[in-house]
């Protein structure tokens, strides 16, 4: 009981209660201005790095989506792991 | 029984008519109708031979839908049946129409396969076969209600007499039947494919004819239906493969499928190739259209005759395509989204969420150039910005958003906001900005916003005669947005004609490019912005002033620029195109007095002269005195050829005044810098959104 009169005590000093909203409020729009610049931030670079792409129209992920392009990935990185290692043999040799 | 009519237009049809009224007279309707329009290989001979009635019109007159209407006209069966020349109906081909129209009581129409002939190419064979099936796969009649396929050919149809005098043939070039199908499975009639009804019919023609056949199909199905057919090659493959499976089905020797194979390969390639050009056919050049038309049909439709209502082409919605203006129309009957409410103190947050709405751009927008100048420093000052790119024109509707950011980057200034096309991402701002009239509607209905705020680059509806872009424009300012606008001329014309609340702003100068550069100035040189396709720069009256100044004047050296085209003029000159900022400066810096004239806001160039120490002719009486008074840098001078060329001659042939003006200007436009126009817009920001927090309380 006794907190209860606590609580609707703190809730009817007009004065208080404002101050604290107004703090609260303060905290959600500087948490809202960090998460959007980080956001724009991000969809920024993204941007940045995907300009070429954008620019001939590629979208990787319809075209990762198509018949075959996992099984052609899978190839490319088999290919590049055998000549990874056929590097690090020559360099081997090589010493 | 039910009366038939049969009607055969005909145009040099010798070789298969003889064999198709013999056929016709075995299935015996009750009349024969052939309408010939200009044979010239005894077409109409064969016809009176066989005893049928002959029809004669001039080969001008003739049109797909306009001459079928004639001949249903001039018979008198119950049932009309159209054929054409080279279709030979075969045994049971009346009988099974008159049983298509004891179908169902709404019957309209009735058509039946077409089945090759003999010497038919194993593709068109297979197409035909397999395209008829898909009407019938059990072989049976088959009615078609509204919903279902809509085709209709009049290579062999039949129409009841009632059906054809609600709907009519379309007056249409190519694909009157197409359309006859369309019309009347829309008006609640339905119609049959009964696969009895058959006639042989199959058109065979080398490649190359094959591809013009195709591209006036599809152009045909454009105009009636509005189908347009997608370019893609893929595929053709697949329908080889099905030639050989059929060839090889049919019993076809080796050798042959061998042959025909490569015949296939050629066909599909060229129809895929062929019917999506025959479906844009509408872009491409009249002549060139007749060159690809088997037809050699260069319009889109023929002329109605005298006297007979035209009928329309449909034309099915364009996918993704808006209206013009939309926005403005939403705006206009339901109002503004309502803004957020403002949070206490919101106005002097030290950082701001700040959203600018651009209109489509070109390299070289000076608008553009102004506003992403701020934003790039609003940016630096800590704000959160973001760009979003209202393509009302759909000029860069090939360009994704990656693309629109770098062009605004290398155009422009190199900002570090991301960029948006349209508004699906929206994610809401402390203030939104709209920097366009066309920007305005879509900013007033996007959510999440505690204020919005109107940069003004110029009183936009002065670009436009009487048109529904200059009402919509002379609305923004009136739709409450706290205008920004950039001069005090252009702020109280808001403020007074249209009531709005308006700051203004100083347009900077990038002083760093345009600086007195060294080089020796002449005395003999008038440089003119001479921008013909902008209206509001007055270019004939500049032009007159200029030839003025040449006859009073011979050994003056005229320099015109700005304008990729040369002007035609009365007067010799040197024409240097579109220069680049570096280029202006040292221009600018070696001339010896400029012209720039502009019958609207105050515009940047006569600015970027005097900061070059160039002097400078304006008009006056507009807003060049609400920046520089009626006695600064700038030589004014009325909108008058004799008063501009005056004002041209004081500064050439005074060196004091010259020097003066040129002090002045530099001095002057010293102060003008981008940092303090964006400190103008950003203070005007926070006034918005000071207004909206007064207007709360």
């Amino acid at each position: 009981m006794t907190s209860i009169d606590d609580d609707a005590l703190e809730t009817t000093d007009p004065y208080a209660e404002n101050e604290r909203l107004r703090a609260r409020v303060a905290a959600l729009e500087a948490e809202l201005i960090e998460v959007q610049a980080r956001a724009n931030a991000a969809v920024a670079a993204a941007q940045e790095r995907a300009y070429w792409l954008e620019r001939w129209h590629i979208d990787l992920n319809a075209l990762m989506r198509k018949p075959g392009a996992r099984e052609f990935r899978a190839i490319l990185r088999a290919v590049r792991a055998v000549a990874r290692q056929g590097r690090k043999l020559k360099r081997r040799l090589g010493t | 029984m039910t009366s038939v009519s049969v009607v055969v237009p005909v145009k040099d049809g010798a070789r298969y008519l003889g064999e198709l009224l013999d056929a016709l007279s075995r299935e015996g309707p009750d009349d024969v109708l052939v309408i010939d329009s200009g044979s010239a290989d005894g077409s109409v001979a064969i016809a009176e031979a066989a005893g049928v009635r002959v029809l004669e019109v001039a080969p001008d007159q003739f049109g797909h839908g306009r001459t079928r209407n004639l001949g249903a006209q001039s018979c008198s069966g119950e049932l009309i049946c159209f054929l054409t020349q080279d279709a030979t109906p075969c045994a049971g081909w009346l009988d099974a129409y008159r049983e298509a129209f004891t179908l169902d009581p709404r019957v309209g129409a009735a058509y039946g396969p077409h089945l090759p002939r003999a010497d038919t190419s194993p593709m068109i064979a297979r197409e035909l076969a397999q395209f008829f099936a898909t009407f019938a796969p059990d072989r049976r009649a088959h009615v078609q209600r509204a919903g279902d396929a809509s085709f209709l050919s009049n290579v062999n149809a039949c129409y009841a007499r009632a059906c054809w005098q609600e709907i009519r043939f379309r007056d249409v070039a190519y694909a009157e039947d197409q359309a006859f199908g369309v019309d009347l499975l829309a008006a609640g009639w339905t119609k049959v494919y009964h696969p009895g009804a058959a006639v042989l019919h199959a058109h065979d023609y080398g490649p190359l004819e094959f591809m013009r056949r195709y591209f006036d199909e599809y152009r045909g199905l454009r105009e009636t239906t509005g189908h347009v057919e997608p370019l893609r090659l893929g595929g053709v493959l697949g329908l080889v493969g099905a030639d050989l499976r059929w060839m090889s089905a049919q019993g076809l020797p080796p050798a042959q499928r061998a042959r025909w194979t490569a015949r296939s390969l050629a066909h599909h390639t060229g129809r895929r190739i062929a019917a999506p050009v025959g479906s844009r056919a509408a872009r491409l050049p009249g002549p060139l259209r007749r060159g690809l038309s088997l037809e050699g049909r260069g319009e889109s439709a023929a002329a109605p005759p005298a006297g007979e209502v035209p009928s329309g082409t449909p034309v099915r919605p364009w996918g993704g395509r808006k209206e013009d203006y939309m926005e403005a129309a939403l705006v206009r009957a339901h109002g503004a989204t309502p803004l957020l409410a403002p949070v206490p103190g919101m106005a002097d947050a030290e950082r701001l969420r700040i959203a600018m709405i651009l209109p489509p751009f070109r390299r070289g927008s000076g608008g553009h150039n102004t506003l992403l100048q701020i934003l790039t420093r609003l940016e630096r000052r800590g704000h959160v910005c973001s760009v979003w790119v209202h393509d009302v024109m759909r000029m860069h509707q090939s360009e994704w958003p990656g693309v629109l950011r770098w062009n605004l980057r290398e155009f422009f200034a190199p900002i570090s906001s991301p960029v948006y096309k349209g508004f699906d991402a929206w994610q809401g701002a402390d203030v939104a900005i709209a920097t366009g009239w066309q920007t305005v509607y879509p900013t007033l209905l996007l959510d999440q916003c505690r204020a919005r705020v109107y940069v003004v680059n110029d009183h936009e509806p002065d670009f436009y005669p009487a048109s529904v872009e200059r009402v919509l424009a002379e609305d923004t300012y009136r739709q409450g947005l706290h205008c920004i606008a950039a001069s005090p001329w252009l702020r109280d014309l808001l403020i007074e004609r249209y009531g709005a609340s308006a700051d203004a702003f100083r347009l900077g100068v990038e002083h760093d490019t345009y600086q007195p550069r060294p080089i020796a100035r002449r005395a003999d040189t008038v440089i003119y912005y001479a921008r013909q396709g902008t209206p509001r720069r007055a270019v004939p009256t500049a032009l007159a002033a200029l030839r003025e100044l040449y006859e009073r004047r011979p050994n003056i050296r005229i320099v015109l620029f700005g304008d990729n085209t040369p002007l035609e003029t009365a007067f010799p000159y040197e024409h240097l195109a579109v220069c680049s900022p570096e280029q202006l400066s040292w221009l600018y810096s070696q001339a010896t007095v400029g012209l720039c004239l502009s019958l609207t806001n105050f515009s940047l160039m006569p600015k970027e002269m005097l900061a070059c120490g160039l002097p400078c002719v304006e008009v006056a009486g507009v807003s060049a005195e609400s920046i520089f008074g009626t006695d600064g840098p700038l030589e004014l001078a009325e909108l008058d050829p004799s008063a501009l060329a005056d004002a041209l001659l004081r500064l050439l042939d005074d060196p004091a005044l010259r020097e003066r003006r040129s002090l002045a200007g530099i001095e002057f436009v010293a102060s003008h810098t981008w940092e303090h126009a964006t400190d103008e817009i950003e203070a005007g920001l926070r006034a918005a959104l000071a207004l909206r927090e007064q207007a709360w309380v």
